[in-house]
């Protein structure tokens, strides 16, 4: 029973002759003996055979055509059309790889890496931006900073005034004698001309914060000071003492000490 | 003159030639290819010429249409210009040759009888109506055509194009498993499956001689 399941499934390959030689000769003997089998077997040769019917139709079709021209007339189209062709065939190929249906998953990670990266490109470029603005939040109010500048504008003023102040007592407590070697040495000299230095800084803020007082008592310690420092070169014992008696007069070193606290005591005057 | 003699002396050369297995044909053939290569006209006339009625009986059992035959036969050759620096010494120049030839086949069943039913099958085998026809002889030679022709419409796309193979271009299941691109079994076990269903469809009308 086995055996004719397997020769039936067989049997039209041993029809047309497709079967190894040992197993035709095989096949041959179940036939001769097994008659449910040769009438299979016999049913597939009428098919067979039938299918030959078409075969004499092909024939007919085939001796309509004129064999001899027809070489020439394909040969006539292919060498007429060859190059347009094979200009054809080379666009076909390039667009036909680009657009074959495997390279859509490629075409799919292509778009997402572009638009992640225009994203990735676009929040890096956009980093350095967000920086200034968060430094400027981080200042503070346009007030807030006047005030901190006038502060250092009034520690700096009375920074200069202390230093004038101890040059100045310098000058007015020693005698006209020892007073014009002091102010020809090395240091005096510097003092004076760091601290005239530093009144040209504080120029500007004292004018910025109308410090006004302050301002024009530090103008007469400038005009004094830039005197004293002529002193080794062209100042006589009596201008000396005309300028001694200057400070003495205006009262100048009592000035510093007022203005001096009032600086201390208030941000503004 | 002399040029058309040498061909004419190889044409009759090819077509004495029974068996493509012989080497020397194999020979002459991957000459011809070389020559049609670099573009000689004769060369690629001489191929046609031997390989043209393979075609068109592919061709032409399939579709059952001579024009439609005719038109894949020019299309094949001309595809077969086209391409032939894709061919590798070493391959079966026919099997070749034949696959391009059924690749056009089926894109021009799936493009023209796809659209159509009806044109798939012809005339469908169940209005066929032979004892209502007047011949007197209704399995007669002509009606027998028509029925075995219309029941061959009626297979799937493989199963059609194995059949036309092995019964009409008499490849072997080797062959047509190369050119179709399949297993041998997967040939066989179609083979065998076509002659079934063929067998089922032409039954009812043939049921006297079956």
């Amino acid at each position: 029973m086995m055996n004719c399941k397997k020769i039936q499934k067989d049997l039209v390959a041993f029809l047309c002759g497709e079967l190894p030689e040992n197993e035709q000769e095989f096949f041959q003997t179940h036939l001769d003996g097994c008659p449910r089998c040769q009438a299979e077997w016999e049913e597939l040769k009428k098919i067979s055979e039938a299918a030959e019917v078409l075969r004499e139709d092909a024939g007919e079709a085939m001796s309509s055509v004129d064999w001899e021209a027809l070489p020439s007339q394909i040969a006539e189209n292919v060498f007429k059309k060859g190059p347009q062709s094979r200009r054809q065939t080379w666009l076909a190929k390039v667009s036909g790889f680009l657009v074959q249906p495997r390279l859509r998953p490629v075409y799919a990670a292509l778009l997402i890496g572009v638009v992640l990266g225009g994203l990735l490109t676009f929040m890096v470029f956009r980093a350095p931006q967000s920086g200034p603005i968060a430094e400027r939040e981080f200042f503070a109010p346009q007030d807030f900073l006047e005030n901190v500048e006038l502060e250092m504008a009034r520690r700096d003023t009375l920074d200069y005034l202390e230093k004038s102040q101890y040059l100045l007592l310098d000058f007015i407590q020693a005698p006209s004698e020892k007073l014009k070697d002091y102010w020809q040495s090395e240091f005096a000299a510097e003092q004076a001309r760091d601290l005239l230095a530093k009144k040209r800084y504080i120029n500007p803020q004292l004018d910025k914060f109308r410090l006004a007082k302050a301002k024009s008592i530090c103008d007469q310690i400038e005009f004094l000071f830039y005197e004293l420092t002529q002193i080794s070169v062209q100042l006589s014992a009596e201008e000396v003492e005309k300028l001694q008696k200057i400070i003495e007069e205006r009262q100048i070193i009592l000035k510093i000490n007022l203005l001096k606290k009032e600086l201390e005591q208030h941000n503004e005057i | 003159m002399a040029r058309l003699a040498r061909t004419t002396v190889f044409t009759e050369k090819l077509t004495e030639s029974k068996k493509l297995e012989n080497d020397s044909l194999y020979e002459d053939i991957y000459a011809l290819i070389e020559k049609i290569k670099e573009g000689d006209r004769e060369a690629f006339m001489t191929l046609t010429s031997f390989y043209q009625k393979k075609v068109f009986l592919l061709a032409y059992s399939f579709f059952r249409n001579r024009e439609d035959a005719l038109d894949i036969v020019q299309e094949t050759f001309l595809r077969l210009y086209q391409k032939i620096t894709l061919f590798r010494r070493g391959e079966n120049f026919q099997n070749w040759l034949l696959q391009i030839a059924k690749n056009l086949c089926i894109d021009l069943y799936r493009k023209d009888y796809g659209k159509n039913k009806e044109l798939q099958s012809g005339t469908p085998v169940e209005e066929m109506n032979i004892s209502s026809q007047d011949s007197p002889d209704p399995y007669a030679s002509s009606d027998l055509k028509r029925i075995f022709s219309a029941c061959i419409k009626k297979l799937a796309e493989r199963q059609r194009m194995i059949f036309v193979m092995k019964h009409y271009n008499q490849l072997k299941y080797k062959e047509i498993a190369q050119i179709l691109g399949i297993s041998l079994g997967t040939v066989k076990s179609l083979h065998f499956k076509a002659v079934q269903n063929l067998r089922g469809l032409a039954a009812p009308y043939l049921g006297r001689q079956l």
